[in-house]
């Protein structure tokens, strides 16, 4: 670590922001407010639900021991599926799945669209070609994206995973491109072209670090988005494959019975909405500690 | 108007095309033999040759493009591989049910966006503000079809007073089609209202820093006229954009809420589609998707131009 040294009285110099760890204690300030921590504690216990499902039902996701499509007892705390199956250990399963798709699908997707969305620093024409690919994709509303992906490869998780990250790319592209612009312009962009910097070196120590700010707010909105494509994709039908269980694949069989069994609905219903509801608070918290700046 | 309209009007077309190259290409990207597929899995090794030339799948991409996109341009959209019906026909007999569905919609999301952003925009009271904050954070968080299933337990289920599956045209009988339309359109418009309704909450706080509401105010101006005039009304222009460059969300969340309603639209078509691998289908329902979507995005550009002359003139 290097440390500047001002002199006393002097107003500390608009130092650009380092990668690391001064950005990451700005975003934990988010936690702070009511919407932050509240957000962030659901996340933390979803995820621990969803990472401790196996010991919590050992049983794993496809016991049929119970009776079927029998309501709420002490035994199955949901209920049972029409294949006698406890209905809680499918749904924290099928949050497993959801959860790990979407982290596993939105990182990509941010990485790769802020890529794209910096492509004009390597020549002019290669970013704006770029943001004409990303107007494209823009054009396909997220579940018609899907169901193209899906006409391609088929019904699976990797569908999923690509069609989440494809449908992300405009969104990150544009925001970095956005921040690009701004920063370009700024004076110790210019300070370190004119030391001689390279032009690789100012990209990524300076420019990157101080356009994080909106790519990582834009990246918890986006998990939103991923879990209504995901579960919106499953819920028709070409989502995930049984008899792996997806929040929404539960959804889709357990609409058939919505009239005498509404828990097989509720059940993965709330969760799912538990999920969304984390991420939005969490960015909400996120996007305000990021503007208090 | 006629400048803004050269000047958008290149990338348009571009997505335009783009798209139907990209709907296009999309069989010979799947794996497998489009001609194969086509003829079943029965079909024997002349049979498919003879429907690989059928399809026009033996002659040059480029040609096979031209061909197919002359196809679309003059009505003739191909024949169906799972129905083994012409694609005009299909699409023809449901879209009158898709289109109610996203008519209602659509006028209930203005109205459910206007109430709810300008009561969360004029709430003072503490209470008042964090049910508005409240209610509009579970929306955004709410995906469309668990809000219609949710419609479906309380409405359907708990108290019996619609019904929750099927569809009456609305043009055969009026009170009877409203009844099958009303949970479904809720469903489509609320949660995104909610979306909506944040962004006039946000303009609204906005509008009432503003000189001319501060001059308002100490003219002497009822609060509530001040609200009406000066404030909501310059907190329309966001709510109606966004609402225009989203019903492209909307036309395809109507994929969902057709299912799980039992609506036989053209989301249902489409999902059948892509479930049996009928490409000739799909393709014309994604080209469609996008056509409007992009349609009703650059209409939006157009009244937002006509409306302001700083997105006109470009600035």
């Amino acid at each position: 670590m290097t440390t500047t040294v001002t002199a006393p009285g002097t107003p500390a110099p608009a130092v650009p922001r380092r990668p690391g760890a001064g950005a990451l204690r700005q975003y934990l300030t988010a936690l702070r407010t009511p919407r932050g921590a509240f957000g962030a504690g659901l996340l933390l216990v979803l995820i621990a639900v969803a990472l401790l499902a196996p010991l919590l039902f050992p049983g794993g996701y496809d016991d049929q021991s119970g009776d079927s499509l029998v309501g709420a007892s002490a035994a199955h705390w949901m209920g049972t599926d029409e294949l006698g199956r406890d209905i809680l250990a499918r749904t924290i399963y099928g949050l497993r799945t959801d959860l790990s798709l979407i982290l596993a699908a939105v990182p990509v997707s941010a990485v790769i669209g802020t890529l794209m969305g910096l492509t004009g620093v390597v020549s002019r024409l290669l970013g704006a070609a770029m943001q004409r690919a990303l107007d494209i994709i823009l054009g396909f509303p997220g579940l018609v994206l899907g169901m193209s992906v899906v006409l391609v490869l088929g019904t699976g998780w990797l569908s999923l995973f690509v069609a989440v990250l494809i449908s992300g790319l405009p969104g990150f592209g544009r925001l970095s491109r956005a921040g690009l612009q701004v920063e370009q312009e700024r004076e110790y962009v210019l300070a370190a072209k004119v030391l001689g910097v390279r032009k690789r070196t100012v990209l990524v120590r300076h420019v990157l670090p101080n356009i994080m700010d909106p790519i990582v707010v834009g990246a918890a909105v986006y998990m939103v988005v991923a879990i209504f494509i995901v579960s919106g994709l499953s819920i028709v039908g070409l989502g995930i494959k049984p008899p792996v269980p997806s929040l929404g694949a539960m959804l889709n069989v357990g609409a058939r019975y919505i009239e005498v069994h509404p828990a097989y609905v509720l059940g993965p219903g709330l969760v799912l909405l538990l999920l969304a509801l984390a991420f939005t608070l969490l960015s909400n918290a996120l996007n305000k500690a990021v503007l208090r700046k | 108007m006629i400048h803004f309209l050269i000047r958008r009007l290149p990338s348009v077309l571009l997505v335009l095309v783009a798209t139907t190259a990209i709907a296009f290409l999309l069989p010979r990207l799947a794996p497998g033999d489009p001609a194969a597929i086509a003829a079943g899995p029965e079909a024997t090794a002349e049979q498919v040759a003879a429907i690989r030339v059928e399809m026009g799948l033996d002659r040059p991409l480029a040609e096979q493009y031209v061909h197919w996109m002359g196809g679309l341009l003059t009505g003739d959209l191909g024949q169906s591989l799972q129905f083994k019906r012409p694609v005009a026909e299909l699409i023809g007999s449901r879209v009158e049910s898709t289109f109610e569905l996203t008519v209602a919609a659509t006028i209930l999301l203005v109205a459910v966006s206007l109430g709810l952003g300008i009561f969360a925009g004029s709430a003072r009271s503490r209470l008042s503000r964090f049910t508005a904050d409240a209610s509009n954070t579970v929306l955004l968080a709410m995906p469309p079809f668990l809000f219609g299933l949710l419609l479906i337990i309380l409405f359907g289920v708990v108290f019996r007073l619609l019904p929750i599956s099927g569809e009456v045209a609305v043009l055969d009988d009026p009170v009877i089609g409203l009844q099958y339309l009303i949970l479904p359109a809720v469903a489509m418009a609320v949660p995104m209202g909610g979306h909506v309704a944040m962004l006039v909450q946000s303009s609204m706080d906005n509008a009432w820093r503003q000189d001319y509401v501060d001059l308002a105010v100490a003219k002497g101006v009822p609060r509530r006229w001040i609200t009406l005039r000066h404030v909501v009304r310059n907190s329309l222009g966001p709510a109606a954009v966004t609402i225009g460059m989203r019903f492209g969300d909307m036309l395809a969340g109507a994929v969902v809420i057709e299912m799980i309603f039992a609506r036989n639209g053209i989301g249902q078509l489409g999902v059948s589609g892509v479930l049996s691998a009928d490409y000739n289908l799909v393709q014309v329902i994604i080209v469609g998707t996008v056509l409007i979507a992009v349609v009703v995005q650059l209409l939006t550009e157009i009244a937002m131009a006509v409306l302001d002359p700083r997105v006109r003139l470009g600035a």
